[in-house]
């Protein structure tokens, strides 16, 4: 919602700024244990499949090149209706841990995710967050600001029963979080529509819609805001530190980043005409 | 201490009243020859008895002397004096018609009114332009403009080029009360800030007070610009007009009973959308004003004003986005002479602030604003040479519209949705004397009264423990409450009710015939907040009324400084420092979303402000090389301590720099007057780069990549310094001399060395070689621009 409503301010770029790349002195702190455990059910496929990765990584210092991953830590994810734990591996020594057995995360369970490293112990807790199928996603002729984007229409239908919280990946990084505050219960519909320096057309494209919480909506929203998607200048928000949903159960001060949620998540693939 | 106040001011009242000698009563107004436009700020002086006063805001001016025979010197910047000689032995009214200087020597230029300085009134840390000054001074695409100069002057900055509103001794942009005839004026620019909202032809008076506010403002906290428009010329009909890159301006004057009532109508519109069809681009974006006044002068001592402006800001991309936003301010004024020792003004004013977006694409209409009903009834009571008071009361009935979200096609899925309106009122009741206590020592006390009713509204939410805002120990962060149930009002119900009084003080001691030392202490209380988590606000920020959970802001300001005429007035020195204690300045949760949000206070946390500086102006005010250098010197922040041990606050509880801190800011600004036919101008600025943020590390979620930032170093990096050079000439040809058209052209250069500044500094990746970069974006390289101004 913010996001679209600022953006009347990026139309003023459209005057006469000009950008250029800049050398600057940035701090340094102590690199932090990033976690980033977004898992995906498939609920719409036939049988569903999940995506379960676990990503550990250390922060950098921000103009590196390269961001260290974690490779020896020891990775568990607890049930806690039935206290079973199912255990995660670094197959390729990458720092993507996977679960040893495959499995699909079940509904109204919460799920403990603890990951221990460098002998601290890390902890957080998600449970499934249910959402509906795409009705439709199609491609449209309209354009915006430059007259050369292209607009991807996407439908759906929300659950009037609860509040609802998405997460779009629109591919290529670019993501969009709604609330359902204004369309609660209606068959929605809304376009999207890509710059041309953002995606090339022709191509194809995967789109994912997930259903998250409000706080991992509160936090992916400022995650987009923070990652250079919209852009800055005087109406820019003061960034802030962004904490997640993961606690440093050993060292408190030593807090991580990143977060643990897991979504049920539809995809839909389709093709982008070029038909500027 | 109210009443140790009250009492001081009673008895300084009874020793001025207590000399009785027989005295005699001269009153009357002072014109502009050329177009009967009253004047503000004439000087009435009698050398003789070293005593005098000024035009108030409506051209009237009284004093009491004993009867005798004196010689009286009436002056006015840029006009010719008069000194004559009255015989005063009984009440007497008389009115003074001042020719313009230049006009008077038979040339056509008129002068540069550099403001002189008034080193006796106790009024301090305030700021005069001119229009005629506000004109010539270079600007970006040669569009005059009173905000833009004001930044030349000390003590004001601005969160840069194309950032709306301006920040005054370390002061938020919100916390300016600008007046246009009286009326507040919610949103002061256009184009997200890259113009201002008044048209420069139309004004005859600016003033910005920064500090010493005299106790008839009141309602924010910062500085009060004051500026009036032109009543029309009552003699002939004028034209007087623009042709610039951007806008083009027009305004008409003129009789509409001679020398009894006049009118004046002046319009602006910007017009690069009427070429964009030939481009076969459905785009449209451009902003108008539309300025007028009538007055109707019924007799001596009955004068009515009838003011109205109305601005606005339209961009559209086809259909699929239209923003629109704009001020609409309407006034109705009686000048009333209860005798020639009591001047009134009576106010009705209505103004407004409207906010509306359309996004076709996502299917709904967005609108928001701020309604203001304002009576305002204002004294001036001269009643001797020594003691002058102002009284009067106020109030204000506020309706906000935090905002409604209405479908604009019917399938689109959006459902309406009206965000709960908020109601208050803002009374306030003042007194001040200006007292000549010696030929010397001139103080100003006053004491304002203000009480800001919040009324009842549809939906009012309630939370545990009364906090809106809770600590999340676990997660170590601020998040919102939820409400645990709402209670219902009806409009006459008293949500929260706040008093204060804002006493305000200033004196003036002469050291000399030509230099002096004041003092000044006021306190002010602001009851409205601009929401907004920006480094300026923008247009869509909302106004949100203190109540239950927000409380009204508060300030206690010190000054004091030493003024000089130098040779006669031809230079001049103003040095000045002040100190700046805030208290509830609101700051926001780490993720605060405030825009259509209905639960605000659940965004807000609670904390301070201070500011202080040294600022020095030193002019230059007569001959062909005239101009002024502007030092500041100043500190400005902000702290929002935890509410218990247990919570950290902002930045650790420790204090941050405020967004519009500048510790460096120095503007000159230089005219040179090389014949009749040609003038030249410049202006040069540096300011210390603002207060940033600079990432201290990186990662990558969801292969979004992601810079960190660290909230203990709150503003603590900064932007490069500011720095630019503008020069424009004037050219105002010679056939003019003998016809009644007149033109100029002015010709301009901003950012003469292309300097490119940097309005702000991202961090992100680059989607082609996936490296972190720092991006500059700056707002104007080198500008040309010409503008043609007539008047016939």
């Amino acid at each position: 919602m913010k996001k679209i409503l600022f953006l009347p301010v990026l139309l003023f770029f459209f005057f006469s700024s000009c950008e250029k790349v800049v050398e600057i002195d940035v701090p340094s702190i102590p690199p932090k244990l990033i976690i980033d455990a977004s898992f995906e059910v498939h609920f719409d496929e036939n049988p569903i499949t999940a995506n379960t990765v676990v990503k550990l990584r250390l922060s950098a210092d921000y103009f590196e090149e390269t961001i260290p991953t974690v490779i020896n830590a020891t990775v568990f994810l607890t049930d806690k209706t039935n206290n079973n734990v199912i255990n995660f591996t670094d197959n390729n020594a990458d720092g993507d841990y996977e679960p040893v057995n495959a499995f699909i995360p079940a509904d109204n369970t919460d799920y403990e995710l603890t990951v221990i490293y460098d002998n601290e112990t890390y902890k957080g807790t998600a449970t499934k967050i249910k959402s509906t199928p795409f009705t439709s996603v199609t491609q449209g002729d309209k354009t915006l600001f430059s007259g050369n984007e292209t607009e991807l229409e996407i439908a759906f239908k929300d659950d009037i029963s609860v509040d609802n919280y998405y997460l779009f990946d629109l591919t290529n990084n670019i993501f969009l979080a709604i609330e359902d505050r204004f369309f609660n219960g209606a068959d929605y519909n809304f376009s999207y529509f890509y710059d041309e320096e953002d995606l090339k057309v022709p191509t194809a494209v995967k789109i994912k819609m997930s259903g998250i919480t409000k706080e991992y909506f509160t936090y992916f929203r400022v995650l987009i805001d923070q990652s250079g998607q919209n852009a800055g200048g005087p109406f820019e928000t003061v960034p802030s530190s962004l904490l997640g949903n993961m606690i440093n159960t050993t060292n408190e001060a030593n807090f991580p980043l990143g977060y643990f949620h897991i979504s049920e998540t539809d995809t839909f693939t389709i093709f982008l005409e070029d038909k500027n | 201490m109210l009443q140790s106040k009250k009492l001081l001011f009673i008895l300084l009242f009874i020793t001025s009243i207590a000399f009785g000698q027989e005295k005699v009563t001269l009153s009357g107004s002072v014109y502009d020859d050329a177009s009967n436009e009253t004047l503000i700020g004439v000087s009435i002086y009698f050398p003789e008895l070293n005593s005098g006063t000024t035009t108030n805001e409506y051209g009237f001016y009284s004093i009491t002397i004993p009867k005798g025979n004196y010689k009286i010197q009436v002056s006015y910047l840029g006009f010719t004096s008069i000194v004559e000689t009255v015989n005063l032995t009984k009440k007497t009214t008389k009115n003074f018609k001042l020719k313009e200087e230049a006009e008077s020597l038979d040339e056509i230029i008129i002068e540069t009114d550099i403001e002189k300085l008034n080193v006796r009134t106790p009024q301090m840390s305030v700021n005069k332009l001119s229009a005629a000054t506000i004109k010539q001074i270079p600007v970006v695409l040669g569009e005059a403009d009173i905000i833009k100069s004001l930044i030349l002057l000390p003590g004001v900055t601005s969160a840069g080029e194309g950032a709306s509103g301006f920040n005054v001794r370390g002061g938020a942009a919100d916390q300016n009360l600008i007046l246009l005839d009286e009326s507040i004026v919610f949103n002061s620019s256009h184009v997200f800030g890259f113009f201002s909202v008044f048209n420069p032809d139309v004004i005859k008076d600016v003033k910005l007070y920064k500090g010493g506010i005299p106790a008839r403002f009141g309602g924010r906290l910062s500085s009060v610009l004051d500026i009036y428009q032109k009543e029309g010329n009552s003699k002939e009909f004028k034209v007087i007009g623009g042709i610039g890159l951007v806008s083009s301006r027009l305004l008409v004057e003129g009789p509409i009973e001679k020398e009894k009532s006049s009118f004046v109508v002046a319009g602006r519109s910007s017009y690069a959308h009427l070429f964009l069809p030939l481009f076969d681009n459905e785009n449209t974006a451009y902003f108008y004003d539309l300025n007028s006044k009538v007055n109707y002068r019924f007799n001596e001592k009955n004068n009515l004003f009838l003011s109205t402006y109305f601005g606005k800001d339209i961009f559209g991309i086809s259909d699929s986005f239209v923003n629109t936003y704009g001020n609409t301010v309407v006034n109705l004024r009686w000048n009333h002479l209860f005798s020639d020792k009591l001047f009134s003004n009576l106010s009705l004013i209505y103004s407004d602030y409207f906010y509306g977006l359309t996004l076709d694409f996502v299917g709904f209409e967005w609108d928001s604003g701020i309604t203001n009903f304002n009576l305002k009834y204002d004294f001036k009571h001269y009643l001797n040479e020594k003691l002058k008071l102002s009284y009067g009361i106020n109030n204000i009935y506020i309706k906000f519209n935090p905002g409604e979200i209405i479908p604009n096609r019917d399938d689109s899925g959006i459902q309406p949705e009206k965000l709960i309106d908020k109601y208050a009122n803002e009374f306030a009741a003042y007194i001040e004397a200006e007292h000549k206590l010696s030929d010397k020592l001139t103080l100003q006390y006053g004491v304002r009264f203000s009480n800001f009713t919040r009324l009842g509204q549809d939906e009012l939410n309630i939370y545990a423990n009364n906090q809106p805002v809770i600590y999340n120990q676990q997660f170590k962060k601020y998040e919102e409450a939820e409400p645990v149930g709402t209670e219902n009002f009806s409009r006459s119900d008293v949500l929260a009710s706040f008093n204060n009084f804002e006493p305000r003080v200033s004196m003036s001691y002469l050291l000399s015939d030509d230099a002096s030392i004041k003092l000044s202490y006021n306190r002010m209380a602001q009851y409205l907040h601009l929401l907004s988590n920006t480094a300026s606000p923008t247009p869509l920020d909302v106004w949100t009324p203190s109540g239950r959970y927000i409380k009204p802001q508060l300030l206690d300001q010190f000054a004091a400084g030493y003024f000089k005429s130098i040779k006669g007035g031809d230079y001049s020195l103003e040095t000045e420092v002040f100190y700046k204690d805030i208290q509830n300045r609101i700051d926001y949760i780490n993720g605060a979303n405030l825009i259509a949000n209905n639960e605000i206070e659940t965004v807000i946390l609670n904390g301070q402000a201070r500011a202080y500086g040294l600022e020095v102006l030193f002019k230059k005010n007569e001959g062909d090389f005239k101009g002024w250098i502007a030092y500041t010197l100043s500190r400005s922040e902000q702290q929002t301590l935890g509410r218990t041990p247990n919570e950290p606050g902002i930045n650790q509880g420790r204090w941050y720099n405020t967004p519009f801190d500048k510790t460096h800011d120095l503007s000159i600004n230089t005219s040179y007057e090389l014949s009749k036919k040609w003038k030249f101008n410049a202006n040069f600025l540096f300011q210390t780069g603002q207060p940033t943020n600079y990432p201290v590390g990186q990662y990558e979620i969801q292969g979004l990549n992601v810079p960190i930032f660290d909230d203990n170093r709150r503003n603590a990096d900064r932007l490069p310094a500011y720095h630019r050079l503008d020069i424009s000439a004037t050219l105002t040809p010679e056939k003019n001399k003998n016809r009644k058209w007149q033109g100029e052209w002015v010709f301009g250069i901003y950012n003469l060395y292309g300097r490119q500044n940097a309005a702000s500094i991202n961090f992100s990746q680059n989607r082609e070689t996936l490296r972190n970069e720092a991006i500059q974006t700056s707002i104007f390289g080198i500008v040309p621009s010409v503008t043609y101004n007539f008047k016939f």
